[in-house]
């Protein structure tokens, strides 16, 4: 997973996708990679796991070699439109601003060009070795993976559609980007990851999505059920267990993370994930 | 009198259950109730007798005084259009792409929907309780400060400042100060986009008296409604239910009770197993004694930081997928404020 360019970690509300992507990007800086975190539709979801307090558009040093930022999209806006485009002197209330601003409200792909259009400019720059995103969730990431055809539709000409044709072209990429799709062995987040794959398999915008299954049981082996707290604990394992085993069965992943116990801190969990991903990646 | 419970929260955390569940109970206590949810398990879906979406709540077939109804928030925000706008600026509205685009990436355009709905069936008094599943959208806030964005979207500075002060007629009579900003992002991006966009604004914001004063009248019905916020003990939804808290005050009445789901029984914090336990046996003990007082301890910080009523539901293995599995998931539910649902 680490030596792509661009990492996008996606799946249903609450499964899990800023803890994971906390977890691989620690992991990448522990390996020496320059890594840039982003979070790019949940603010605070990364910097409570790095414990940094709330991020900025500018990327900050949150561990050595790992940066951090949070997308802001009137400032990504500024920076698309100057650096990629080439209209530069804007202000952030400027009169072009606005206007782009009431088009990225009514427009399809223009709010989600922007903000997918950061993380593969971050990746052009060279200034990482890996770019890790806390991707938009699965119910939405279809029109940011799409946005740059989506634009090339609607704008035939012009700079913005040739930005859009690169942005395609480093997605479809296999060598430089990787969607991670992260689901629970859970009737909703497995529903919505078959859905998110078939369509995904209709629109060639990614090369290759990988499955991880967070919070997974492992199976207990003792089949003994003394009473007592100690066989309520077993009994309720055995069949949330048994439960998971299904849905696993039913989409099986490329990976499983495990449930972790007890655990307090969003730190401790990022922390954790990037153990189990040495062991993977 | 209709008494309203919205139930919030972040995704994942079984508030759909949970709504259905307090649906059931209320129903069987002999009070006519609405179930109205977003976007239920098919499962669930079916233990609530609605397999298809659709604004209109259905009968349950065997459960007398209990209906459910499944948001479509693209047809709800569609029927907005059509209720404020005029027939002809309405039916070019319907077919208009950038309709289409605002109604799935305004981020509060599904709660927004689902918040107009919501208020509909309660202000038709035919039902003496109406449950609301909310949208997970910003923990739950979304639901609330919805209709103030959407009056604020249709009739918003921004929009005045394209389009000129008074509301020109059909043809996009923009702003002279706007125009060659326009005219410069024309050629940007190769096309007379930003022209057919401020077309269709314009459009929009012929509805805007219509949709802030429906607006209001969300509002009103909200800020009257009974609140649930349900989390389970996990860092991300606590964070999320942490917000909604802070972030209330104004838009809603004081959440009623905070309700840990998956909540692992109690005795399980201190229990040690017992001697001639298997190693295998003890571990697997050990790992949920440690979520049991993550749990607990969770819970009590929640407590007595955010002043809230703590309720919890027990972890059940699997999701109810019929009506007495439903109502039974409640038997263990510990300090759940009944009294907010109706029941006493």
């Amino acid at each position: 997973m680490l030596d792509k360019r661009l990492v996008l970690v996606s799946g249903k509300g609450g499964v899990g996708k800023s803890a994971v992507a906390a977890g691989l990007s620690l992991l990448a800086q522990r390996r020496g990679l320059r890594v840039l975190a982003m979070e790019m539709a949940s603010p605070g979801g990364l910097s409570s796991h790095f414990g940094t307090g709330p991020l900025a558009f500018e990327p900050r040093e949150v561990r050595p070699g790992l940066h951090a930022m949070q997308m802001v999209r009137s400032d990504a806006l500024l920076e698309y439109l100057s650096l990629q485009v080439g209209i530069r002197g804007m202000s952030r209330f400027g009169p072009l601003a606005r206007a782009f601003d009431a088009l990225a409200t009514a427009a399809p792909g223009i709010r989600e060009i922007i903000t997918i259009g950061k993380a593969l400019w971050e990746v052009r720059e060279d200034r990482w070795d890996v770019v890790i995103a806390d991707a938009p969730p699965t119910g939405q990431i279809g029109s940011y993976l799409r946005a740059p055809i989506t634009i090339s539709e609607l704008v035939p000409t012009g700079r913005v559609r040739s930005q859009a044709d690169y942005m395609s072209a480093t997605l479809r990429d296999p060598d430089l980007t990787e969607l991670i799709l992260l689901s629970l062995p859970e009737e909703l987040p497995v529903t919505e990851t078959e859905e998110t794959l078939r369509w995904l398999a209709k629109e060639d915008v990614v090369a290759k999505a990988t499955l991880i299954a967070n919070r997974v049981l492992d199976e207990l082996t003792d089949p003994e059920t003394p009473p007592g707290p100690v066989g309520e604990a077993a009994r309720l394992h055995r069949s949330l267990w048994s439960e998971q085993q299904l849905w696993l069965e039913k989409l099986p992943p490329d990976h499983i993370l495990p449930y972790f116990y007890g655990l307090f801190t969003p730190g401790e969990v990022a922390a954790h994930l990037a153990d189990e991903f040495e062991a993977i990646a | 009198m209709t008494r309203t419970l919205l139930i919030t929260g972040a995704g994942g955390v079984g508030k759909t259950t949970v709504a259905a569940a307090i649906g059931v109970r209320a129903a069987r206590h002999g009070m006519r109730t609405l179930v109205v949810t977003v976007d239920p398990a098919r499962r669930l879906a079916s233990a609530l007798g609605v397999e298809e979406l659709g604004n209109e709540p259905q009968p349950h077939h065997d459960e007398p005084n209990l209906w459910a109804a499944m948001l479509d928030a693209s047809a709800s925000w569609r029927a907005v259009a059509m209720r404020h706008a005029e027939p002809e600026v309405a039916t070019r509205l319907a077919d208009n792409e950038f309709f289409r685009a605002a109604s799935e990436h305004f981020p509060a355009s599904q709660s927004y929907a689902a918040a107009d709905q919501a208020a509909t069936f309660v202000q038709a008094k035919a039902w003496d309780l109406v449950v609301v599943d909310t949208p997970p959208s910003g923990g739950g806030i979304d639901f609330f400060t919805a209709p103030a964005q959407m009056a604020d979207l249709v009739g918003g500075r921004l929009l005045r400042w394209i389009t000129g002060g008074p509301l020109p007629g059909r043809r996009a009579f923009f702003n002279l100060a706007a125009r060659p900003v326009l005219r410069m992002a024309d050629s940007i991006l190769g096309s007379d986009l930003l022209e057919r966009v401020a077309e269709f604004l314009l459009d929009l914001r012929t509805t805007y008296d219509g949709v802030s004063q429906r607006g209001r009248e969300i509002e009103r019905v909200l800020r009257s409604a009974s609140i649930f916020v349900i989390t389970t003990a996990d860092p991300a939804p606590v964070r999320e239910a942490i917000k909604f808290y802070r972030e209330l005050p104004g838009l809603a009445s004081h959440p009623a009770a905070v309700v840990f789901n998956r909540a692992l029984p109690e005795d399980w914090a201190d229990a040690t197993a017992p001697r001639g336990t298997s190693a295998a046996l003890e571990q697997n003990f050990a790992r949920w004694s440690a979520e049991t007082i993550r749990q607990r301890d969770t819970r009590e910080e929640f407590s007595s930081r955010y002043g809230a009523h703590i309720a919890t539901i027990p972890w059940s293995s699997s999701t109810p997928t019929d009506l007495d599995g439903l109502a039974s998931l409640l038997d263990e539910a510990r300090e759940l404020p009944w009294v907010e649902v109706g029941i006493s």
